[in-house]
């Protein structure tokens, strides 16, 4: 068994060898946004989620003119073969694959194993930021069928479809609502989305090296806990970065048609008046 | 807001990211993390007796080393590929490093208001710093209980 879309991912060998290709563009998409200036596969481009990623004053992504505007200052055109790579087995690499796809940018892919394992292979890092010249990009209308909004959540809910919850078990059962020092990304309630399963994200990597399990691997996780291809699927975390990582495996690696990313994710649903919460 | 009394070292670093740019706000917690310390042996040995510190997304570890004069010496055990983490832990190590747990406890946790740390990284950082002074001062508490 393969993965169902084994086009969306690159090996390091791949990308070693692709470094210099005028038609990919290899960015690093990082939790730590520090780890680019350090050291960086060379050529590579860094965006941040949180300073190139949102919009500057509400919470939500950046606009599509923003977004064509960062697209164009990387130097991508449409034809362009977007590779990301990121520490965290990937994460923000799967977020801002997400957000690519979401403003219609179909050529991308992750390097398996991302950041960790090219280290790991002792493959080069450097510290020169590229640049690249100028495109004139323009982006496509929101793609909203990979992102799922609190409304649609709420019908997902009550008509007992399928919903992943990928956050850590304390999470899943509540124990940890109110981190101590994390005001700004706290919910006032706890718990999760009545009828979501536990399937933390982790689950689907591997610890060793940050690649993605096997295609039985992954199918036995996510079909074990009841999630199937024949229904539209949705998963949420915390702020929907670790889902994004999730969206991308049930989506590309297993295949499943219908699979949405809640970014609104528990700091929406653990605030939102009159949501039901299971715990 | 004004900050008064904060020890001089620390006032000193606070003072100097105050009037830094953005781009030298990061390059500036890029060389506090390339020059953070190896854990000492002694300590390698001994990682279990580290607390942790759990409000950081990153493994943090820390250890307060009483010295003779009863000056307090942070140890910090964290993951080189969380460099973030690592400048702010070194910030607050060449801040505090060799006072006493007396004047460690007075340092306010919003000390760090003034840096505007948030034009260079995400408030979800900021707060970890505050985690992490929260755990040094829990441990200079200890230290000066006699544990």
């Amino acid at each position: 068994m393969s993965y169902v879309h084994p086009e969306y991912l690159v090996d390091t060998e791949w990308l070693a060898a692709h470094l210099n290709d005028a038609d990919v563009r290899i960015i690093e998409s990082d939790e730590d946004p520090l780890l680019y200036p350090i050291g960086h596969i060379p050529g590579a481009v860094q965006v941040d989620w949180f300073s190139t990623l949102q919009h500057p004053l509400r919470r939500d992504f950046l606009t599509k003119e923003k977004f064509e505007e960062v697209a164009s200052n990387l130097g991508i055109t449409k034809d362009t073969t977007v590779v990301f790579y990121g520490d965290k087995s990937n994460w923000f690499a799967c977020y801002a694959l997400w957000l690519f796809q979401y403003y219609g940018h179909r050529n991308v892919k992750i390097l398996n194993g991302g950041r960790a394992k090219w280290e790991q292979e002792k493959r080069e890092l450097v510290k020169d930021v590229p640049s690249y010249e100028k495109t004139n990009y323009k982006a496509k209308d929101a793609d909203k069928s990979i992102r799922a909004f609190r409304d649609e959540v709420l019908k997902q809910s009550s008509s007992k479809k399928p919903l992943v919850d990928v956050r850590s078990p304390k999470e899943y059962s509540g124990e940890l609502i109110s981190m101590p020092n994390y005001p700004q990304e706290g919910a006032t309630r706890g718990g999760h989305i009545p009828g979501a399963v536990s399937i933390p994200w982790a689950q689907a990597v591997n610890e060793a090296d940050s690649t993605f399990k096997t295609p039985e691997e992954l199918r036995a996780l996510y079909e074990g806990k009841g999630i199937k291809s024949d229904e539209e699927v949705i998963a949420y975390c915390r702020i929907g970065e670790r889902s994004s990582l999730t969206w991308f495996v049930l989506k590309y690696l297993l295949g499943y048609p219908n699979v949405k990313n809640y970014d609104g994710s528990w700091t929406e649903w653990g605030n939102l008046v009159d949501a039901p919460i299971e715990k | 807001m004004l900050m008064t009394n904060l020890p001089p070292k620390l006032q000193e670093i606070v003072d100097d990211f105050a009037s830094m740019t953005r781009e030298e706000k990061l390059e500036t917690l890029i060389a506090y993390a390339e020059s953070f310390p190896p854990l000492p042996d002694w300590l390698t040995e001994a990682r279990d007796k580290m607390e942790a510190v759990p409000e950081c997304m990153t493994p943090v570890r820390l250890f307060a080393e009483k010295q003779p004069d009863s000056g307090i010496m942070f140890h910090f055990d964290i993951p080189p590929q969380s460099p973030t983490v690592r400048g702010l832990a070194a910030i607050l190590a060449n801040g505090l490093n060799g006072l006493q747990a007396e004047e460690i406890l007075t340092v306010p946790s919003d000390f760090f208001l003034p840096m505007k740390l948030d034009e260079a990284i995400t408030h979800q950082r900021i707060n970890g710093f505050m985690g992490v002074l929260a755990h040094m001062k829990h441990a200079a508490l200890e230290s000066m209980n006699g544990k």
